[in-house]
This record gives C-alpha cells, structure tokens and sequence, in this order.
C-alpha cells in the first residue's frame, strides 16, 4: 500500500487533494474488507498472529508516511462516500460468512457493541458523564425484550424500541442523583447502580433469577428470525444473518442520528457542558437539561442495543450484565478514542473478535490481550482514532 | 506460554510422532470439543477440567485398537453465559465437531443448552451442578455425567436427620449456587422431619453477618446449614464463634477446599460438607487416573471434577467408536447409555440425559484436613459433632 502511494502519486498528482484523499479512503474500506475476511477466515495461530503483525505494521508503515491523513481526510470530505463504503465492507463481510454461523454471531455482536457504544459516546464523549454502568442499561434492555416476547404479543420490532425506552426511563431514575453529583462521584453513583441492579436480578425469581430466562426470537411480519434464510436457487443464509443485517440498520440511523447531534447545536451545547460547566452556564445553558437529554438518549441506545442482543442470543442471566461488562463497553469507548464513532468500529472489533480468535492460546489469551490494550493506552493514549475537530465545510481542516 | 503449557504441547507431539509412524496415520481423524472456564475465578477447576479431558483424548489415541485418531477443540467459556453461547456456537456450527464435553459453570451450562439443541451436537455436561440443565429442557443433545444438587441434598437431609438433628436455620448466598441448594435442602429435611426455623439470603459478598447471626442465636437451632462457597464460609463460621453460636456447621460442595481449612485454622473443625463426586481414591478407577495424570506432567491439579470431565470424554469417545463419527447416531447412542463403566463409577442416563448413578460423598473436616465421613474419627465415635443428640 505505501509503494502504491509513493508511486503514483505523480500519476495521480494530477487529481485534486480532495479526491487523492477519495482514492486513499476507498483504498483503505478495501483493505479492511479483505483483511477482516482473511482474518476471520484464519484459525491457524502462526496465521492469525502474521495478521495481527501484518495489521499493525501496514498501520504504522502508512501513518508514517502520512497515509493516514489522507483516509483521515477521505472521512470528513466525503463523508456519505465513505460511510456507504464502511456498510458495503459490512455487507461484503455477511455475504461471505453467509453460512458460517459463528462468524457472523461475531460480527453482528460487534455492531451491538457498537451500537451500545455510541449511547455511551453521546453520554462520555460529548457530555463528559462518565457512565459505568453501560451493561445495566443493555440489560434493561435484555430483560425488557425477554418479558415481553414471553408474556405479551407485542411485535418484537416494537419490543426493541420500547427496551430502548424503558433502558432511558430508568437511566431518568438514575439521573437524579447523578445531577447532585460532579466528576468521579457522579461515576461512583452509575457503578452503585449497577451493583444494585446485578442484586436485584439475582434475588427477583420472577425475571429468573440467578438462572437467567430464555428470550423469544425476533420477528418481521410474521417471520422468524431464527429460521435461516433458503432461496430458491440454492441460497442459504445463516439465522445469524437476520440478526446481523438488522443490527447493522440499526447501527445505520444511530450512527446517523450521533452523528447529526454533533453536527447540530444540541452537539455543541454538550461539548460546552462537557468542557467548562460554569462557563456553559454563565452563556445560558441548562446544564440539568443537557446532561438529562444526553444521558436519556444515551441509554435509549444502550437499552435497544441490549433487547435485540437478548433475542439474538435466545438466553440471559444476570452474570452477563456485571460491572465488568460495563467496563468492556467503557474500554471499546476508551480504547477507540472517547467521541469517535469511527474508532468504535475499530476497538469493538478488537475487543469481541481478538479474544476469541486467540482461543487457542487457551489461558493465556487475556494476558496477551490486556497487554495490547495497556500497549494501546502507552502509546495512543488518546485512543486509536482519536475524534477530530467539528468539520462543518467539507475540506476544511480535517485531522486524522 | 508458560513453562507448563510448554511441557504438555512437547509432550503430546512426543505422543503423536511416536504413533505417527504407526497406525495412527491410516486412521480417519475425528474431533471433539472440550469447554470450560479457562480463565476468570474459576478457572482452577476449568485447567483441571481441560487437562483430564485432554488426558482421555491422549489415552485413546495411544491405544492401537482405536477406530479413530481424535483431536479436541478447546474453548474457553470464562463463566459467562453469553461468551459461553458464542463458543459453544462455534463448536456446534462446525461441522467436524463430533460431540462436545462442557461447562463447569450451571448459568453456561443453561444458556447454551439451546444452542447444542438447535445444531444437533451431542454434548455432555462435566460439571455443572444445577438441576434444570438436564431437567429443565426436552433436548435429547444435553446430558450430564456428574450428579446435581438435587442429590446431594438428598444424601445431606437423610445423613443429617439420621445424626438426629431437628431445627435448622439456613443461610445461603444469592446466586443460583446458594438458592438452588437452599431450595432443595428445604424440600428434602421437611420431607425427612426436619424443621426449618429461619432461611437468610445473603449477598455472595457480604462482609458481616450480625444481623443475621443475631437473629439465628435467638431462634437456637441445632444446625447452621450454609449454601455458599468458601470465602463467605469462612466469614461465617469465624462470626458465629464470635457471636457464640453453638450449632453444627454444615456447608455444600462449595465449601470442600484447602481455602476453607485454611482461612478457619482450628474453627474450621467438625464443619460438614457433602459433594457430588469423591476423593480420587475412593473413586472405582480413581488411582489409575491418578497415575496417568501424574504421568501426563501436568502441574495444575485435576480438582474435583477434572475425573468427571475425564469420564465424560471417555464416554464420548466410546460411544464414537461403537457408532462411528455421526452426530445423530452418537446423540441416540449416548441417550442410550446404561450401566457403563467409569472412573466415577456407573453412568446410567435417564430420559433427560442425567446420570441417575450419582455419587455423593460426606465429609468432615478433622485436624486441618477434610476426611470421608466415614473414614473419620466422629464416624468412629472418638469425636463428636456439635448438638448430637
């Protein structure tokens, strides 16, 4: 990739910057597409762990000769491009795993991450609330989906919304007293709340206890998502597909709505509230309100996150909502860079799919994961993509 | 990789280049899947749990007679229900997984009973102790080789009241460990003529049992019962000698370990316990497992259910050469399973995939170590239990 940037950039030289800048970004989607099928694909150690250096070298060899400014630039200039680009790559993936039900298991639970992780993008990287219960909310969400597909017939489309709310109404409970309280104690608040929950799911034997309950399936008009998808000419789809797609629409209009939001004055007013609270308020804001409209809307993500992951694993229990959860979700927001939706992208997948792939190293795999993540944090500590300026004229001073 | 790990991996290619050159190469290879809690707080009983199953496979493969030459998957469930459905998905979805030895944790073991049953793999449980694994679903996939909790509070109640004890208060932690064994302890010493005076929940955390306690002493019962593992055990014990308590404390498998004994000293005397298994030398194959895992090299200990992941893979393994590498025909073969001999003893399963032939020890703790009941000096009469009458 450096020598294809090296060399015809005289060729090239005659495009303007903007679309050079295309060229890379598109070049780049590419890459990432075939080398997250290749990795995927890989269950040879000797193979995985040439990937893992491969990827860290191309990285490293292409930010030095300033490559990277340039995919940086593709996604500020051209922005619809390349989102459409990064759901392509998606799709590419699912119509390669299409049969291959772990994979795409994986990958769909890598878009709820993400998607949980723009609630908590909203909440830290816009607000600077500091939510260490991210796993209680996607829990709410759970819980809601379960109760409800068991008990009632409301469509389970609509079921994903109302987890969502529901999520968002308790995080209004939980609100007050994160209101009374500043910086870390406001933190301390959220991780009582999620102690709190975890008991309460463990002792109420009517949302199954410690034992956790089973979850209905998802469905559209009529038809079950956990049948696999059986075309007439021979194509056959994984159930998991189903899970996959829909969690990626899903992604789509949050990535789109967060995105807006920054855009918009309601993203400005958070920053302001975010970076010095009295002097957001000596201009007028409501300082209250921000923090209630973000945490709520935060939450509202997290929960819906939380129902359609409860369906889609067909099984819950309180053990899968602890505070360590909630600081896995923290880490993808942290390790991704705090207020970049893109660098969620990258460090969900690092999080869900490294682990997994590095299973043959049996107990030692979290020793080596761990370690990569202090690594990241030594060297990046801004995070891997850490957010860039407010880019409101395409062209105009995009950082990488 | 540790020195350890080192050790097993030069040691099993050892193993597979001294067959190598023999019959091994003719044979078809056929794989199997071993999951457990490799990492995480229970990890020491999932090492345990992977190294007897990865013994079994070893053992087979040296053996020439064998149909098959068998490599085993391991995966890492770290006791958590929705990391233990996307590994068992991935053993499931592949299609060169024959059957599968799984999960220590019974909140795994449940959540991914679903996915054994939704891809048809045959897969039998080492582990897990909660009764609904196997009772609590049709699936003809899932079956269990290790008792559960329902026996071991059987033999507890039974064992208890025949000592002649009559009033118990309970307490037990809140997760489904502590509930399910408060639960079926209840039914089983009412049903035996027990009474229950007073049943306290307590967080699997909790610091101080005053409170509790307190209202224990008043109700004077003549045994503690205590559903829980050992830190909270230890807490326990130690603040009901403070308090003065004179009753009998009785614990469940949770408590059976050196950490116990140790964080007690001499308050741990006397305390009872019942598990779902036995010592290796009490167990019918116990000292020729004992030795080939000594052999093997392994450093982490097999723990207590490392012999039944043992059996459990032995199972598997026979039932793959008497019906061939198919998992409908090995799902059929397994229910089918009557009367068949192993290190833990008979396993025989019922129409839900249970061993019905479960093996349940007692066991004291006398001078600083846990004794067979009946290998004790209270079952000898030199020493008595608290409160006997």
């Amino acid at each position: 990739m450096q020598n294809n940037l090296i060399y015809r950039i005289p060729v090239l030289g005659r495009l303007s910057e903007s679309n050079l800048s295309l060229f890379a970004g598109l070049l780049a989607a590419l890459l990432t597409t075939g080398f997250a099928i290749w990795f995927l694909k890989a269950e040879n150690e000797y193979v995985i762990g040439f990937l893992l250096a491969l990827a860290v070298a191309v990285t490293l060899g292409v930010s030095r000769l300033g490559g990277l400014g340039y995919v940086g630039r593709a996604f500020s200039d051209h922005e619809k491009l390349m989102n459409g680009a990064a759901v392509c790559g998606v799709l590419a993936l699912a119509a390669v795993f299409r049969e291959d039900h772990f994979t795409l298991l994986m990958i769909a639970i890598v878009l709820l991450y993400m998607l949980a992780g723009l609630g908590l993008t909203i909440q830290f990287g816009y607000l600077g609330l500091v939510n260490l219960s991210g796993a209680s909310f996607l829990g709410v969400g759970a819980y809601t989906s379960a109760v409800l597909l068991a008990h009632t017939a409301v469509p389970p489309l609509l079921v994903l919304v109302i987890g969502g709310v529901m999520s968002a109404l308790v995080g209004c409970l939980l609100v007050l007293p994160v209101l009374r309280t500043k910086g870390h104690y406001s933190a301390v608040v959220t991780i009582a709340f999620a102690i709190l929950f975890m008991s309460f799911l463990q002792v109420n034997d009517t949302l199954g206890g410690p034992q956790g309950l089973a979850t209905g399936e998802m469905a559209l008009f009529g038809w079950g998502f956990n049948t696999g998808i059986e075309l007439e000419n021979g194509f056959y789809g994984s159930f998991y597909l189903n899970y996959l797609l829909l969690a990626l629409a899903l992604l789509v209009i949050a990535f789109a709505l967060v995105k807006r939001l920054e855009r918009s004055w309601i993203g400005l007013s958070m920053d302001a509230v975010r970076l010095d609270e009295t002097a957001a308020a000596c201009y007028g804001l409501s300082i209250a309100r921000w923090k209630v409209v973000g945490f709520t809307l935060g939450n509202f993500l997290i929960g819906m996150a939380g129902a359609l992951y409860a369906m889609m694993l067909g099984f819950i229990a309180p053990a899968n909502f602890s505070f360590g959860d909630s600081l896995i979700l923290v880490s993808i927001v942290l390790l991704g860079g705090i207020g970049n939706p893109w660098g969620l992208a990258v460090a969900a997948a690092i999080v869900v799919i490294l682990p997994e792939k590095l299973q043959m190293i049996q107990e030692y795999r979290f020793l080596l994961f761990a370690g990569l993540v202090v690594l990241v944090l030594l060297f990046r500590p801004d995070g891997l993509l850490p957010r860039g300026m407010r880019n409101y004229i395409p062209g105009g001073g995009a950082r990488s | 990789m540790t020195l350890s790990g080192m050790k097993t991996v030069v040691g099993m290619t050892a193993m597979a280049l001294a067959l190598g050159a023999g019959a091994a190469q003719a044979k078809d290879t056929v794989e199997v899947a071993f999951i457990g809690p490799l990492s995480g707080g229970v990890a020491a009983n999932g090492l345990g749990g992977r190294n007897s199953a990865e013994l079994a496979v070893a053992l087979r493969n040296q053996d020439p007679d064998a149909k098959y030459h068998y490599e085993l998957l391991v995966l890492d469930d770290e006791c958590k229900p929705n990391i233990g459905v996307q590994v068992a998905t991935k053993a499931a979805a592949d299609r060169d997984v024959i059957a599968a030895v799984t999960h220590y944790c019974s909140a795994v073991a449940m959540a991914t009973a679903d996915v054994y049953h939704r891809f048809k793999l045959p897969a039998v449980v080492w582990g897990a102790v909660l009764p609904d694994v196997t009772y609590g679903n049709e699936y003809p996939e899932v079956h269990r080789v290790n008792g559960t909790m329902i026996n071991q509070n059987e033999t507890a109640a039974q064992f208890m009241t025949e000592q002649g004890y009559k009033k118990w208060v309970v307490i037990h932690d809140t997760t489904d460990y502590g509930k399910g064994h408060n639960e079926h302890f209840s039914k089983f010493v009412t049903e035996s003529g027990g009474e229950i005076l007073e049943t306290f929940g307590v967080a699997s955390d909790q610091q101080d049992f005053t409170a509790e306690l307190t209202q224990a002493k008043a109700l004077a019962p003549d045994v503690i019962y205590f559903g829980g593992l050992s830190p909270l055990g230890v807490r326990l014990r130690r603040q009901m000698e403070k308090l003065g308590i004179e009753a009998q404390f009785e614990g469940t498998s949770g408590i059976v370990s050196d950490a116990y004994l140790q964080g007690l000293g001499d308050l741990a005397e006397g305390s009872l316990a019942f598990i779902e298994g036995a010592p290796l030398a009490k167990l019918p194959g116990g000292q020729f497992f004992k030795e080939q895992y000594e052999a093997a090299g392994y450093t982490d200990p097999a723990e207590a259910y490392g012999p039944f992941a043992f059996a459990a893979m032995g199972l598997v393994l026979d039932t793959i050469e008497a019906v061939g590498p198919d998992r409908g025909k090995v799902i059929d073969a397994l229910g089918n399973t009557e009367g068949k001999d192993s290190i833990v003893g008979e396993i025989t399963f019922d129409d839900h995939g249970q061993n019905v032939v479960a093996l349940i020890t007692k066991y004291v703790a006398q001078d600083g170590e846990w004794l067979v009941w009946d290998d004790s000096e209270y079952a000898s009469g030199q020493r008595s239990l608290v409160n006997v009458q």
